[in-house]
Formats: C-alpha cells, structure tokens, sequence
C-alpha cells in the first residue's frame, strides 16, 4: 500500500518534471521569461532543465531517493524565486505555475522523507532504528 | 571523536596539550553555527548578488535541515546529536575501516578467519603458480603451531601410493563408495551460495574427481548439473525431503538416493559454527525456485529446528541412522560439531548395542565456518576440531568401534598441513568448504549473509555473479584440489610415510600440552 502510493507520488512528480525540464532545454518564450527575470539566462535555464530531467529519471529509478532530493532542491530554489523575485503570478497564468511547484515540492518531500534511509552515505544515520553497529 | 583539554600535571605538558590537540567539541559547535551563517550569508548573495548563488543557499538549507535533525530529533546516534554534522566523518571513515585495514594496514599474518599468507597460498595452488618462498617461516612456530615430524629415511615422491576410502564396506550397503583423493568439497548449499558458483564447484569437483557435498539446500539441482559425485546432506528441517511437517519422506529420499550421482548421504546433526542452533530461512528469500527445490512454502519463514524431531535420545538416533541406510541403500554418515564427551561415549555404546554404525562421523570444528551464525554462537560453542578430533577417536576405540565405522574432519583444513595433522588424529579423508571458495575468488569480505558478495559467490544477485565464469573458476577448483593432493604426497614422503592410514600422533608435532594445536 505504501509503496503504492510512493509509486503515484514519484510517477506524478516525474510527470510534472519532465516536460518542465524539457521546455527549459528547449527555450520556450516563457522559460527565457522567467530566466531573464532571474538574470540567469541562458546558463541557469539549461542547468536547471537538466538537473529536472535526472530528477525525474531518477524517481523512476530504483534510486528514487536521490532523484527526490534532486528534486527538493530544485524546488525550493524556486520557491526563493517565487519569494524573493517573482511574486505569486509570473506572466498573467494565475498562479499555475506556483501551483505546479507546490505539488512537486510536496510530492517529492513526501518520497524523500519515505526513502530517506535509502540515500548514499548519510541513509543509515537517517533512520530511527539506527544504522548496523553505529553508537 | 574526543573532546581534549583534560587536566596535565604540568604545566609544561599542558601548553604541549594544547598545541597538540584540536578541541574538537569546539570545533563541531563553530561549525555548526557557522553552517546556520552561511545559509544566511548565501541567501543575501542569491538576492543582491546572483541568483547562482541560491545553488549554494538551496545545499546550506537542506544541510541544515539534517543537521538539525541530528542534533535534535533523533536519538539513536549520541555523537550525530552531540556534534551535528562533523561526527559524520567519523562515520565515513569507520565504515572504510575493513577496507583500508585489509588494502593497507594490517599485515600478512593477521587477518581472520584467515591471513593473507593463507589465502594467497590457496589462490596460487588455483592458479597453478609455485608458491616457494625465501628466508624462513613467518609463523610463530613455538607458540601453539602444530607441525609433521618428518623421517630421517623419507620415502620416493616419485611413487606415491594410490590414496583409497571405501565408505558403506562395515556395513551391509548395497552401493558402497570409493572415494580415490582425500580432499572432499564440504557442504555449501544452492542458496547460501549463487548457482553460478555451484556450478564451478560441482564442474571442479568433477573434473578432479573429487566428491562435493551439497549441503541442506534441498533437491540438489545446480549440483547434479554438472556430473559430479554428491554427498547430499540432510538437515535438521530436511530440505528436499521432508513432509509437510518436517519429518523425514522416505519416498522423497528413495527418490533421491536413485539418482547416479548421489552417492552418499550425510545427516547434519549439528554444525560447527552454530552447534545447538538450526538456521533460519527468512520468507523474503525464499524464491519460487528455491520453495520448489526445499519443499517449504513460500508465505512464511521456516525455521530449522535445533535437533531432527526424530532423534531424541541415542536410541532414537541411531535407529534414525538405520532407517536412512535401509531407505537410501547408500553409505550414510552423521555429522556433528562435537560437544560433551559423555553423550557421544552414548551414542557410540547405542550403536553397539543395536549393531547399527554410521559409515562415516564427520567432525566439523567449531572453527567452521560457511554457516551464518550469531556471533555467539560462531565464537562460543562447540569444540575446536584438533581438541575434537583425538577424543572422538578415543571415544572410538574405547567402545570397540574404530573398525565399524570412519571420521571426516571439517574446520579451516584448507592447506595441506593441517589435513595431515587431522589425519593423524584419525580422520580418513578431510573435507573443505572455504578452501574450496578461496579457489573460486573468495576475497574474504566477511559478506556470506548479506547477499552482497563481491565475487559473486554468496550471491543470487546477477550483476555481481557476471563476473564469476563457470569454467574458468572450475579449472581453478580442481587445480586447488589436486595442488592439495600433490602437497600431501609430498609432505608425507618426507614424513617417510608411504600411505594416510600409517599416520598417527606420533607423526606430528601438538606444541601445547594437552595435545592441542592450530
């Protein structure tokens, strides 16, 4: 059941995350916007599109918990952005946008937490019944 | 992690104290302050300087975040709360410990269960390379160190008698078996170890004519596949060929025991690493073919009880031994890890009395080792194989028993010495099973268990048995076999002794007093 639902929460991140980090590839008007905005373009634009696409190839893989971590940082970068910079509404969508990143931040926390002790080097330290022979 | 300062009786050495040591509990709290800073410090770049730096922000937050968790959410690690971050070097550097220990710090002589000296001697005799050496021993010959006594009329190399056990000739058994070297391949079963390796045992033990015991991994299949001759061993839960409430299927065994191949069976009454324990086969590994080849169901774990619910008491047991013999009509021996003296001086009398023998006894000593076990148990019960050894002999001789029946001998015999030496004390032909994995690549991980193995031997898991080629380590196995044999026949030449049954104590050298040693 758990695993289940990690299952809809990573596919649906993936979902999100892998067009996004597409367009961002491919320089779509708006991406090139909100860049600009940033003063981040053209090389944080393609930085960011391919750290979303290992993203979400990675939460498709069986090392989902470092594509959720890739994930959460790409999140939370722009949610600084949408704080410090942007503001709720970017180009008149009506949020959508902040919308999107919500449910990925949400999604791919949830999976992180849920994977935590699956992570490379600090995994073990991470779980709350203690690593093999650790003080 | 230390946290120094502690209080010197001068004031010379304190001033030496503290230019020495690094005040690490200091330390760790600056560092954790000034993680919660450099947050900050990001953040103001990221937002008057460049967005590029919200990279750098982004890192600090979620660093920050399990370091807090650290410090103060969990409870299980005292140095993660007490020190936050900085501890976890101390964790990266412990947890490459075994590694750096093996690649560079420790010596030849000191690793366990086996040294490097040990195990290079074992991959040379697979490799087929000479393995003479210069400039004496490197062993502590005075301390505990069993050696042959060698004559001062050695006898020709260049004639080596014919090495031959029977084994089923005491008794009455329709299919007696001869085994033609003194090396067997010891009991690993499909499961403990990956197919792959089973395979390349079973393909060695047959190209050098030697016979390979399967272990109590149920129905041998991997064993068969490749036309050695197979000891199949029976375990306390029957694998293969139990009912579905873990007694003995006769008609499974009979099934069993017509094939060609299986030549002997072993019934495992105890095993050195674990005496007084049965295994535990959790419901997770327990794949379809491996439920299918053991005869357990698949949707719990099956537990291997400590004893055979048939064997009891002596009586029972040995009317047990019976009943195997009349229904398998092969050469049937028990093994055990030997522990009080008196019940085994029982058993033997209860033999007597019923006329019923064992073909063989295999005593496996507490050294043993390719079971996994609870620490405990591995380091804390069951006798040493060379204090097991003598006394079973004598127990042996003492009941009238020593023409009835024979003694394997099992634990560390992976070099020719001390083969010999168990020879001496009695054991007809000696059985090896990590010598066996040592010639199959075995770098002595420590993983058996954990279904990790490096060299893809105590693995189900393909990526890491890809590199494991069937042929080429079989060559290997059947070279280390017959290096051993040729080892053997040249140690006993120079002990002047022209065949195994001659030795005895008084052919080797047991430094310690009670007639013990390793």
């Amino acid at each position: 059941m758990k695993t289940l639902g990690l299952w809809v929460l990573r596919i649906l991140a993936a979902a999100i995350l892998l067009p996004v980090g597409y367009q961002k590839l491919m320089g779509d008007e708006m991406s090139i916007m909100l860049f600009d905005t940033l003063g981040m373009e053209p090389h944080g634009r393609v930085i960011i599109g391919v750290v979303e696409i290992i993203a979400a190839l990675l939460l498709l893989s069986p090392l989902a918990a470092s594509g959720a971590l890739l994930a959460v940082g790409v999140m939370l970068g722009a949610i600084i952005a949408h704080v410090t910079v942007l503001g709720v509404e970017v180009g008149g969508d009506g949020g959508r946008l902040l919308v999107m990143l919500s449910i990925v931040f949400a999604s791919t926390t949830t999976v992180l937490v849920a994977l935590r002790r699956e992570l490379p080097v600090i995994g073990s330290t991470l779980d709350r019944q203690g690593g093999e022979g650790l003080p | 992690m230390t946290s120094g300062g502690a209080a010197s009786p001068s004031s010379t050495f304190r001033n030496l104290e503290t230019r020495l040591t690094v005040n690490l509990d200091r330390v760790s709290r600056t560092a954790n302050v000034a993680l919660v800073l450099a947050l900050g410090a990001s953040f103001l770049m990221g937002h008057y300087v460049s967005f590029y730096f919200h990279f750098l922000t982004v890192s600090l937050l979620l660093l920050n975040a399990v370091n807090f968790y650290w410090r103060h959410l969990q409870a299980r690690h005292t140095l993660l709360a007490n020190y936050g971050f900085l501890a976890q070097v101390r964790y990266l550097l412990e947890s490459i410990g075994p590694e750096l220990r093996q690649y560079l710090f420790a010596n030849d002589s000191e690793e366990r269960p086996f040294s490097r000296t040990e195990r290079a001697e074992v991959y040379r005799k697979a490799k087929g390379i000479d393995s003479s050496g210069a400039f004496g021993t490197q062993r502590d010959l005075d301390s505990s160190f069993a050696t042959l006594r060698h004559s001062f009329f050695p006898a020709e190399t260049s004639t080596p008698s014919a090495f031959e056990v029977s084994f089923g000739g005491q008794q009455d058994c329709p299919h007696p078996y001869t085994a033609r070297h003194p090396v067997f391949i010891s009991a690993m079963s499909y499961g403990s170890l990956g197919w792959k390796a089973v395979r390349a045992l079973a393909r060695g033990a047959r190209k050098a004519g030697i016979p390979m015991n399967t272990g109590e991994g149920g129905h041998p299949k991997h064993h068969l596949a490749e036309g050695a001759d197979l000891i199949f061993q029976m375990g306390t839960a029957k694998f293969g060929v139990r009912t579905a409430d873990g007694q003995l299927d006769d008609d499974l065994l009979q099934a069993l025991s017509a094939h060609d191949q299986v030549k002997m069976v072993e019934i495992k009454l105890s095993q050195g690493a674990k005496p007084g324990k049965g295994g535990l086969l959790p419901k997770e590994k327990i794949s379809e073919e491996i439920a299918e080849l053991r005869g357990v169901p698949r949707d719990r774990d099956v537990v291997s009880p400590a004893f055979h619910p048939e064997c009891v008491d002596p009586a029972s047991t040995v009317a047990f031994i019976r009943r195997v013999q009349e229904v398998s009509g092969l050469p049937v021996g028990i093994k055990f890890c030997l522990g009080r003296d008196s019940e085994l001086q029982q058993l033997v009398r209860e033999m007597r009395s019923q006329d019923v023998f064992p073909d063989w006894i295999t005593v496996d000593g507490a050294e043993g080792g390719t079971g996994a076990a609870p620490l405990s148990f591995m380091d804390g019960v069951g006798l040493p194989l060379f204090q097991a050894l003598p006394t079973v002999q004598k127990i042996l001789a003492e009941e009238g028993a020593t023409g009835r029946t024979r003694i394997l001998a099992s634990g560390k015999l992976i070099d020719a010495r001390r083969q010999l030496v168990a020879m001496a004390m009695g054991a007809s032909a000696t059985y090896t099973a990590r010598g066996f994995m040592l010639a199959l690549g075995c770098i002595q991980a420590l993983q058996c268990n954990q279904n990790t193995c490096p060299v893809g031997i105590t693995t189900h898991d393909p990526a890491l048995q890809r590199g494991l080629d069937i042929e080429e380590k079989s060559e290997r196995v059947a070279r280390y076999a017959r290096a051993l044999c040729r080892e053997q026949g040249e140690l006993l030449a120079a002990m002047g002794v022209r065949s195994r049954p001659e030795l005895d104590l008084s052919t080797v050298h047991l430094p310690t007093l009670d007639g013990v040693g390793s």
